[in-house]
């Protein structure tokens, strides 16, 4: 909620005219991009299943999905967005509130960022200051409240940022994810999240709206394993589809995202029968690992590595804007209302695979989810992706490394940018890495 | 005699019949993966129940160190399987922990060193137990006035393994000439308290069975099998798999895939005894012998066969993505 | 061909052989560029264009590239003539005007990991022009002066553009132009070397590229990793080389 007349700790005051020219302008492009991405998404797979179009209507950021969560606000509904997959959405929902996940995708934004802080910040961070300061981007706005969780410094540094012109609760994660002690206080901070948002909406979040909000995500949960299940074999659908798929997920209603995603894994496995394929079985499997890509314009990479040549498919990640987002059910015991608050604290708490923990066996969680997809989705080829500015992901690089030389399977460190600029560079590199898996599999 | 060892047979032919019976219902019955094993397991507690229930009451066929030795033989191949699937007394808990969810009271957790302190005093406690009474026999023999049935049981020379088997005692006894209470026509008693009452004074004895009692029952009901963490039985069973020999012998036990475990701790939270084991241990035979093979925490593992329960290297059950609709296996 | 920032390299194979070689500065039109190495080379080697049964091309700007057939990644083209000039070379680093890549490759000569220098030029070529200029040294002279030093002067060398301020203020210092000079490739050998060991060093390790000639940086690539890399004849031809072993595998068994 802006205040004008607090004064501002970080965020500058601009002219209404320029925020208003500098939206529209930024808008009008990513709206271009976007298509752009879709268009190009859509050549890739001539037979690209029909419940496809849904996901391409919910891509549009400033489209259709803005305008339903508008009328729900009429409705007085209210909006609470968040940073990190760690904010427990299914206390949001139980609250009768639309979660919607807000980091920023758009690389025209983080040069506004770079007036409020250091170019060397992560580029994610800066994108969202970019954005919130130019209004752009539909779902920040619209939230009335924000829950950022404190893993990483540009994380904690943004919630003090943001204050400025937002109501913002940081929630406080434990460095260490493996210990009693951790265990209790991240508890601690879920409940106290929970009589936040309580009092916030002005509901209460009673067990049985709780054990509902539970069992919506397990029925998304279902759907979204079973579409990830679908890109073991050969391929059925092109990994920037999935991906999209994955990630409409941060903003779409959750009871329609899950019918339809159940509704598009039905033509694949139909597609599955039909021996159909998205390209051709030899085409070398990649994984990608490393920070977050949000849509739109990060879709650089999945681009050159399925429009390469030669052609690559992305058949897996780890990242928490892709496979991370929903793989892990809430294990609930009892359906209490204790039993669920703390099913929900462990589950985003220690399944979770961010490197922003320190452990004695070295992140052995996304080590093991890197080892068992690598075998069970039959990865060739790793690329570690990496913002540069992302001093967390950097600096496992040499682990993941490690690990995955003693399996023989090559993995490259990409490190980019919020530009696109480095497109040409990229594109010799990821071309060089896929030559070289082509080679592999020759041999 | 043969004829009435026919008829003994017969019933336990058909006890048995019916059990199966029980336990196919609930295999077609109950798809929801997420608590299949629990309704298979209650099934067959209850089975087990009926079947001890009669073995002890009516059947005279069959001496107390037979049992024993059968009990301890079975733990050879399948662990503590006896304490999760086959125990009365578990049963019993069982049943309070059933009615405190009905309730939706929620249940209480030992701290960590409270129950490893345990886990490991309970051997200590079992020695006192099996002791006690001998020492208090030694002391002072008395002839004890009870019925010729629970003389054998109790007042035999096989008294210290009663002491073993007294979670099998059942809640409702048929004889009534012994320290059982009595209401409305049921007699009703209740593994150890016999025994205490027994060997230190019928006063006495009286008021600390019912305290006992009252503990078990109370903290049966907040913490769950609250007397498995540190019962006799459960301790000298589980010593049987302790012995390095007995290491080729094919065991019932959870075995983990390190390397599709995401440590997600709900193998730890739904655990009734509280074993950290299976997530602390690094994949392979999980080496325990705190754990009951109730196998909750399998059935509750939402990756698919990370967690298993095999006996010997054939997997009986592992854990599946529960939230798949099953297919009949 | 090889089209790269600066210049565009052919090598045509003919039976497993080199028969000749050519290169044009690329300038702002590479294609034409290439088309001009192109015919320079078919004459050196007395052949028509219709003699040719495949064209590969690699460098930073092979999809300008004309007549190609197919392409091949710059690591990949690198990997194979380095082990055809060097049979035991398991280690390929190429250095160029723009950028120094390090391969890893098999005895068959294909890649088995490659590392970049990231977007930095003070690992590659422009660096040492730079540093010519700054020290009004011309750039084949950099590497006879920077022999001549027993030590370097101590330069930042974090960037390009700092680096040439830096050699000004040495200069008035009154460093001496050979100990700057020798101070320019150690800080460009630092760069590579690092960049190799990220990638593992396996013996043999060949250097190519347009610095490879340049023996200033060689004997300081030699001392910081210590060993004697081995540098090919015509080392700048690498590229184009490979590709063209690259192609003639392409005739024979198809694309």
């Amino acid at each position: 909620m802006k205040n004008e007349t607090v004064e501002r700790k970080f965020l500058p005051e601009m002219p209404r005219k320029e925020i208003d020219e500098l939206k529209n302008t930024v808008k009008t492009a990513s709206q271009k991009i976007m298509a752009d991405n879709i268009e190009r998404m859509k050549k890739a797979d001539p037979h690209r299943p029909e419940a496809m179009k849904y996901f391409d209507e919910m891509a549009d950021l400033f489209g259709k999905r803005p305008k339903e969560i508008a009328a729900e606000k009429e409705k007085g509904k209210k909006v609470i967005g968040y940073f990190c997959l760690f904010a427990p959405t299914e206390l949001i929902l139980a609250a009768d509130a639309i979660p919607v996940r807000v980091n920023s995708g758009w690389y025209d934004t983080s040069k506004l960022g770079d007036r409020v802080v250091p170019v060397e910040v992560c580029p994610v961070i800066r994108s969202t200051i970019g954005a919130k300061m130019i209004e752009l981007s539909p779902f920040l706005e619209q939230s009335d409240a924000l829950i950022s969780v404190l893993t990483c410094d540009g994380m904690t540094k943004l919630s003090e940022i943001l204050s400025d012109v937002k109501t913002i609760w940081g929630m406080n994660v434990p460095r260490i994810k493996d210990s009693t002690q951790s265990l209790r206080f991240w508890s601690d901070e879920v409940r106290h999240m929970k009589t936040q948002i309580e009092q916030f909406t002005g509901n209460k979040i009673t067990r049985k709206k709780l054990k509902e909000a539970v069992e919506a995500t397990h029925r998304a949960t279902k759907a979204f394993r079973r579409l990830q299940d679908l890109r073991k074999g050969n391929p059925v659908i092109m990994g920037r589809d999935a991906m999209l798929v994955n990630q409409t997920f941060l903003w779409d209603d959750k009871q329609r995202w899950t019918e339809k995603t159940e509704a598009l894994c039905d033509e694949l496995d139909k597609r599955v029968q039909r021996k159909d394929w998205v390209c051709p079985p030899e085409t070398p499997r990649v994984m990608v690992t490393g920070t977050p890509m949000f849509w739109p314009d990060n879709w650089k990479l999945p681009t050159l590595v399925e429009e390469g040549n030669p052609q690559g498919v992305i058949v897996a990640d780890e990242q928490c804007s892709g496979e991370r987002v929903l793989n892990d059910p809430v294990g609930v015991d009892e359906w209490s209302m204790d039993d669920m608050l703390n099913a929900i604290s462990e589950r985003y708490l220690m399944a979770s695979t961010c490197p922003c923990f320190t452990s004695k066996d070295g992140n052995e969680d996304r080590i093991n989810w890197l080892l068992n997809k690598v075998k069970e989705w039959k990865i060739q080829g790793v690329i570690y992706y990496v913002v540069r500015g992302c001093m967390l992901y950097a600096m496992e690089y040499t682990r993941v490394k490690k690990t995955l030389d003693k399996i023989n399977v090559p993995v490259y460190y990409l490190d980019t940018e919020y530009t696109r600029e480095d497109v040409g560079q990229m594109k010799t590199r990821v071309e060089a890495f896929l030559e070289m898996l082509n080679a592999r599999i020759d041999m | 005699m043969s004829l009435e060892i026919l008829g003994d047979v017969l019933r336990l032919t058909v006890l048995a019949g019916l059990g199966a019976a029980g336990v196919l219902a609930v295999l077609i019955w109950k798809r929801n993966l997420a608590t299949r094993v629990t309704f298979l397991r209650f099934v067959i507690q209850l089975v087990a129940f009926a079947a001890i229930f009669y073995i002890f009451s009516y059947s005279a066929l069959i001496p107390m160190l037979y049992e024993l030795i059968v009990l301890f033989a079975l733990t050879i191949f399948l662990g503590r399987f006896f304490c999760g699937w086959l125990c009365p007394l578990g049963l019993i808990l069982d049943i309070e922990t059933l009615a405190r969810r009905a309730l939706k009271i929620r249940h209480r957790i030992l701290p960590d060193k409270l129950n490893i302190a345990l886990h490991k005093g309970r051997y200590l406690i079992a020695l006192v137990f099996l002791l006690t009474p001998v020492i208090l026999w030694m002391l002072d023999p008395q002839e004890i006035m009870v019925s010729p049935l629970m003389a054998k049981l109790l007042a035999g020379h096989y008294r210290p393994y009663g002491i073993l088997l007294d979670p099998m005692i059942p809640f409702i006894v048929p004889w009534s000439n012994t320290a059982t209470l009595n209401v409305v026509g049921v007699n009703f008693s209740y593994p150890y308290a016999q025994n205490i009452i027994t060997f230190t004074g019928t006063e006495i004895g009286v008021i600390l069975a019912v305290a006992f009692v009252a503990t078990t029952l109370v903290g049966g009901f907040l913490v769950r099998r609250v007397w498995c963490r540190f019962c006799p039985t459960g301790c000298s069973i589980a010593s049987v798999n302790q012995f390095k020999r007995l290491g080729s012998v094919p065991l019932l036990h959870i075995d983990k895939d390190e390397e599709k475990c995401t440590k997600c701790g709900v193998c730890k939270r739904v655990c009734p005894l509280q074993v950290n084991e299976v997530y602390d241990q690094k994949g392979g035979k999980i080496k325990t012998s705190q754990c009951m093979l109730c196998a909750r925490c399998v059935e509750m593992c939402p990756y698919e066969g990370t967690l298993k329960l095999k006996l010997g290297s054939k997997t009986v059950f592992k854990s599946r993505n529960w939230l798949k609709p099953s297919n009949i296996e | 061909m090889d089209l790269g920032t600066q210049r565009v390299q052919v090598v045509v194979l003919k039976d497993g052989a080199v028969v000749a070689r050519a290169f044009a500065y690329s300038g702002f039109d590479p294609t034409k560029a290439a088309e001009q190495a192109v015919d320079e080379a078919l004459r050196n080697g007395h052949l028509k264009l219709s003699d040719v049964n495949h064209f590969a091309a690699t460098g930073s700007a092979m999809d300008m590239a004309p007549y190609a057939n197919s392409k091949v990644s710059m690591m990949g083209a690198d990997a194979k003539a380095g082990v055809f000039l060097v049979p035991k070379a398991r280690t390929i680093i190429d250095v160029g005007a723009e950028e120094a890549r390090a391969v890893k490759c098999d005895e068959k000569g294909i890649m088995v990991d490659f590392v970049v220098n990231e977007r930095c030029a003070a690992g590659a070529g422009a660096f040492i022009e730079a540093m010519a200029r700054a020290l009004e040294v011309k750039l084949e002279e950099m590497g006879p002066l920077a022999l001549k030093a027993e030590r370097a002067s101590p330069i930042n060398a974090s960037c390009v553009i700092f680096g040439e301020s830096d050699v000004v203020s040495l200069i008035h210092r009154q460093e001496s132009k050979p100990e700057i000079a020798r101070a320019v490739f150690d800080a460009m050998a630092d760069r590579v070397s690092a960049m190799v060991h990220r990638l593992g060093i396996n013996p043999e390790v060949v250097l190519a590229g347009g610095v490879a000639k340049d023996p200033g940086f060689v004997a300081s690539l030699n001392r910081k990793l210590g060993l004697n890399v081995i540098i090919p004849d015509n080392p700048e031809y690498i590229g184009a080389l490979g590709a063209a072993l690259i192609a003639a595998t392409r005739v024979k068994g198809g694309a």
